[in-house]
């Protein structure tokens, strides 16, 4: 049963992928095109694996894994576009649960606020770290995050000792559904995340100046943007959008811990990645990074459906995240 | 002038030698004792460190980034736990020298990747982080395992782990690290680094073959990232297929960064990060001395890095305000 579904993942690459040229070059003039065939090919070959898979709740499943690593990954994408990245967002994100679970007997309204003023807070810093001190966006984040670690560590016995229980509210916005549990709660939210970032960084000014600010930062500063105002706006976004994601993970487990969101930070970058957002800065969409997160879900459930333990699933992630922004890179630079 | 020039060089290595040393004076202040066992739990805890700041130094000074160390030592050490338990010394050290090697060649596949496929260094290596992991996981499912104690000498300077004998560790981390400073600063392959870090294409058309450099530099990284491994398995005795990995490659990213290596590569020096390694480790001591909360050492420590690179940051602006 284990080899049956890699060499499906093969084929199914080699699918997408063909060798005549005509097609080849086609395709590598719509890279999203290849995510989409990939994606399909996921679900099928996962569907074969697990016939259950696919109907509403085995693909809500994906979903369901696909939410807090697009919403992350969200975050990921507008600072890739200036040539940085939050390698502090998943600890952002824990920090935000944690609190707001603490906070969840004030009131469900002041849980959600304090929250995501975490992420702001830790994002602006982030910001001005980066955009006014010049310190390394990857030095500035990590330390970030360390620092951020080693706050609520202490805290979570001192001033934040207590419940770690979320609030009913969140937790059914994080884990529950509508429509006859078809369609999580979560999802909505995603989907709002989905539509700001992408008219964000489509249609506004603040949009433009990330893509200008990444591609070229001296022309940008000559041609009058002010880049540090930029950088502390879309650090402060990514930390908010990391809040969210953290506040959904939460409401999903029910109770927090400081390692809650830690094990997605790797999949927030690599969903950017794959759906071919450039870590140089410049280039990158937000579509791309969601057909990116949707086939992390699905991978997710391959894996599980698989029954191949923890050690074999770290081996394969960490193989197809290579392969698939491999596969990605080519496309684009025979464009 | 020249001594001008000789601070703006070295200025900032001496910086750091002279902040362990400052720690170190301070750290004897602040304890009834300072002797012998102080000095070698601190050197002997603070190896693995060094060599894995070396690890990522060979790679960043090279243009790349390796966030695959933290992994690689995991993973050996594991292996190392797993295959040495119960051998002899003659035994163990050929178990040893064939991890290094198996390492080198794993950690240089990495950077073939990296070289034939133009991904960037950070996906690739997040790839080869949760790839290292789940082979130790493989290796070892739970920890286990065991070395020979002379081995466990060589590290740490005692058969247990725990001994006042600081001398075995400075010269197993002296060894290494002059070896590879020498590689860098004097042969033409240890060069190549240099000019593929500060320009890959100037590099290239000058003969340099930066992609067989980038490889080699890999390589070299992982072999430290054995090395950091062994000290582990040194120090615990067991192997621990569960450590995370990547908190380790951000240690050694920090490491770097105070060592004054510039992540945009070309600039820097491996023997500048075994104060830089020190240093961070020292904080744990010393915080705990003070009768600080450990969780504030990760604070201060965040701190630290941030101050340090505004610093950094502030020295390089006036320097190209001045020219």
């Amino acid at each position: 049963m284990s080899d049956v579904p890699t060499t499906m993942i093969q084929g199914g690459a080699n699918e997408s992928a063909p060798e005549k040229p005509s097609m080849a070059s086609r395709l590598a003039a719509r890279p999203q095109l290849v995510l989409v065939g990939v994606l399909i090919v996921l679900i099928f070959a996962t569907g074969i694996v697990e016939p259950n898979y696919l109907s509403i709740t085995g693909l809500k499943n994906s979903l369901v894994w696909a939410i807090p690593i697009g919403i992350l990954a969200a975050g990921q994408t507008i600072l890739m576009i200036t040539g940085g990245i939050d390698l502090s967002i998943a600890m952002i994100a824990t920090a935000s649960a944690y609190i707001a679970a603490n906070q969840s007997s004030n009131g469900v309204m002041f849980a959600i606020a304090v929250g995501l003023l975490v992420g702001i807070i830790a994002g602006t810093l982030n910001g001005l770290g980066v955009g006014v001190f010049r310190v390394n966006p990857l030095i500035m984040t990590l330390a970030m995050a360390g620092i951020l670690l080693g706050l609520f560590t202490g805290w979570a016995t001192t001033i934040f000792a207590g419940s770690t229980r979320m609030h009913d509210f969140i937790r059914t916005l994080g884990g529950g559904s509508f429509l006859g549990g078809k369609v999580p709660w979560a999802a909505v939210i995603w989907a709002g995340v989905a539509v700001f970032v992408v008219l964000l960084l489509r249609k506004t000014g603040f949009g433009r100046n990330l893509y200008a600010l990444g591609d070229n930062a001296v022309a940008s500063r000559l041609s009058g943007i002010r880049a540090w105002q930029v950088l502390v706006a879309a650090y402060a976004i990514s930390g908010l959008l990391g809040s969210v994601a953290g506040l959904i993970v939460g409401g999903r487990i029910g109770s927090v811990d400081l390692q809650l969101v830690g094990f997605l930070l790797l999949p927030s970058v690599a969903a950017a990645v794959i759906g071919g957002t450039s870590i140089f800065g410049g280039i990158g969409t937000y579509t791309g990074t969601i057909l990116g997160a949707l086939i992390l879900g699905v991978l997710q459930s391959l894996l599980t459906f698989l029954g191949a333990g923890q050690a074999v699933q770290q081996v394969l992630y960490g193989s197809i995240v290579i392969g698939l922004s491999w596969m990605y890179s080519r496309l684009a630079t025979r464009q | 002038m020249a001594w001008r020039r000789w601070v703006q060089r070295h200025g900032w290595t001496v910086g750091i030698w002279l902040l362990l040393l400052f720690l170190v004076v301070w750290y004897s202040t602040l304890i009834p004792r300072f002797g012998g066992f102080q000095t070698a739990t601190i050197i002997s805890g603070g190896t693995a460190w060094i060599f894995l700041g070396v690890a990522q130094a060979v790679v960043v000074i090279a243009g790349g980034l390796d966030l695959g160390v933290g992994g690689m030592l995991v993973l050996t050490s594991v292996t190392a736990a797993q295959l040495m338990e119960g051998q002899s010394l003659g035994m163990v050290v050929v178990i040893a020298i064939g991890i290094v090697i198996a390492a080198a060649i794993l950690n240089g596949f990495v950077g073939w990747i990296i070289t034939v496929s133009k991904v960037p260094d950070i996906v690739v290596t997040l790839g080869s982080l949760y790839v290292y992991q789940g082979l130790a996981l493989m290796v070892l499912p739970k920890v286990g395992g065991g070395t020979n104690g002379s081995f466990r000498w060589m590290f740490t300077g005692s058969e247990n782990g725990i001994g006042s004998n600081p001398w075995p560790s400075i010269v197993v981390i002296v060894i290494p690290v002059i070896i590879v400073a020498w590689w860098m600063g004097r042969t033409k392959s240890g060069l190549s680094l240099y000019a593929v870090g500060s320009d890959a294409s100037a590099a290239f058309l000058s003969g340099v073959r930066a992609g067989r450099t980038k490889i080699v530099a890999f390589a070299v990284a992982g072999a430290f990232a054995a090395l950091a491994g062994f000290s582990s398995v040194s120090i615990s005795g067991v192997g621990n297929p569960t450590t995370e990995g990547g908190n380790l490659t951000l240690n050694s990213v920090a490491a770097i960064v105070i060592g004054g290596v510039a992540l945009t590569g070309g600039i820097g020096s491996a023997i500048a990060v075994v104060p830089a390694a020190l240093i961070l480790f020292f904080f744990n001591p010393i915080l705990s001395a003070l009768g600080v909360d450990p969780n504030r050492a990760q604070v201060v420590q965040g701190v630290l890095i941030v101050f340090v690179m505004m610093i950094a940051g502030l020295l390089e602006w006036r320097r190209l305000r001045r020219s």
